[in-house]
């Protein structure tokens, strides 16, 4: 897919631990700021954007770090 | 529910991990501090012994030492963070491995029978450590500046997609990995135990105190159950003191790493 110019970091015993601390990670920010936005405007969906919007960044960045490493 | 029955059963809960003090009046004086106290004792000795007479041929004790230390050397640091720069590290690790696995394994020890890192404290403390460590010798590698770069910026990630991706790899990097580190062991051991516990005391319980047929017969499958769980519980407590080890390698050969 994209061009690598990083040698990726090898695979080893943690990296399924690393994934899953990226995803908490994901969700922690964006979930966060959604929550932090919803008491901030008085509205109640924007911490269920938050997670989605991390989960799914989080999964992208996982894409482009390890996607194609086969 | 326990109706018409003796005595009534009190599940255990978290109160069951507030062990007494062993000696009156010394109240930090508990269980968890004396088995994390007798675990350095015994590594101390092992290795020492190990190594005070380290010959040519090795004795059984020497040879079972360099076992164990070979086995951190080169399936965890040498691994994680690579055959030029892990031997500075082994110390570390290696300690650290076996102090966790000493304390989880005192778990199914008779006599002792509690897991030192049940009590999150003790989790808090070697994640810190670890965590204190691998972020130093990545300022000290790649400097400050550099450092934080280093642990903000994914590899691979597309230019436009990074200032999305930052918040992200900061937190997960610097926040998420030494709180799950702790969690992970606290966790695991403190649900082992409390399994344990549930059917060994409910057991226990149905068997001699329910006074009912019915339920001694379902006793004795718990306490069946509680057999397994126990040898569950020690693969466990390798299975945690090794991720932990290998967790903390893993993030200090990242925060060496130049991949960047």
């Amino acid at each position: 897919m994209s061009e690598q110019k990083d040698p990726k970091p090898s695979p080893g015993a943690g990296d399924g631990w690393r994934v899953l601390s990226y995803l908490i990670g994901g969700v922690l920010v964006y979930g966060g700021i959604g929550f932090g936005l919803d008491r901030l405007l008085g509205t109640q969906f924007l911490v269920l954007v938050g997670i989605v919007l991390g989960a799914g960044l989080t999964i992208l960045m996982l894409h482009f770090r390890y996607g194609s490493r086969s | 529910m326990t109706a018409g029955v003796p005595t009534e059963f009190i599940a255990p809960g978290p109160q069951s991990f507030n062990t007494p003090p062993i000696i009156d009046g010394v109240d930090w004086f508990t269980k968890p501090v004396l088995v994390a106290a007798l675990s350095v004792v015994v590594i101390v000795w092992f290795f020492w012994g190990a190594s005070r007479k380290a010959a040519i041929v090795p004795t059984k004790l020497q040879f079972a030492g360099e076992l164990g230390y070979n086995f951190v050397r080169n399936s965890i640091a040498r691994d994680a963070i690579g055959s030029q720069d892990h031997m500075k590290y082994v110390p570390y690790l290696c300690g650290l491995f076996y102090f966790i696995l000493l304390n989880n394994v005192a778990a199914s020890i008779p006599l002792f029978q509690f897991p030192t890192f049940s009590h999150i404290g003790w989790a808090y403390v070697a994640a810190v450590i670890s965590w204190v460590i691998y972020n130093a010798v990545g300022i000290k590698k790649h400097g400050l500046w550099g450092y934080f770069k280093h642990q903000t910026m994914p590899a691979g990630v597309p230019l436009w997609l990074m200032p999305l991706m930052i918040p992200i790899e900061f937190i997960s990097n610097i926040v998420v990995r030494p709180v799950s580190l702790s969690l992970r062991l606290f966790a695991n051991m403190f649900a082992g135990h409390i399994l344990l516990l549930v059917f060994v005391l409910g057991g226990e319980y149905m068997v001699f105190e329910s006074g009912k047929i019915f339920l001694g017969g379902v006793g004795i499958i718990t306490f069946i159950m509680g057999i397994a769980i126990a040898g569950l519980e020690l693969f466990v407590q390798c299975i945690q003191a090794y991720i932990f080890v290998v967790l903390t390698a893993q993030y200090i050969g990242s925060a060496i790493a130049d991949d960047h």
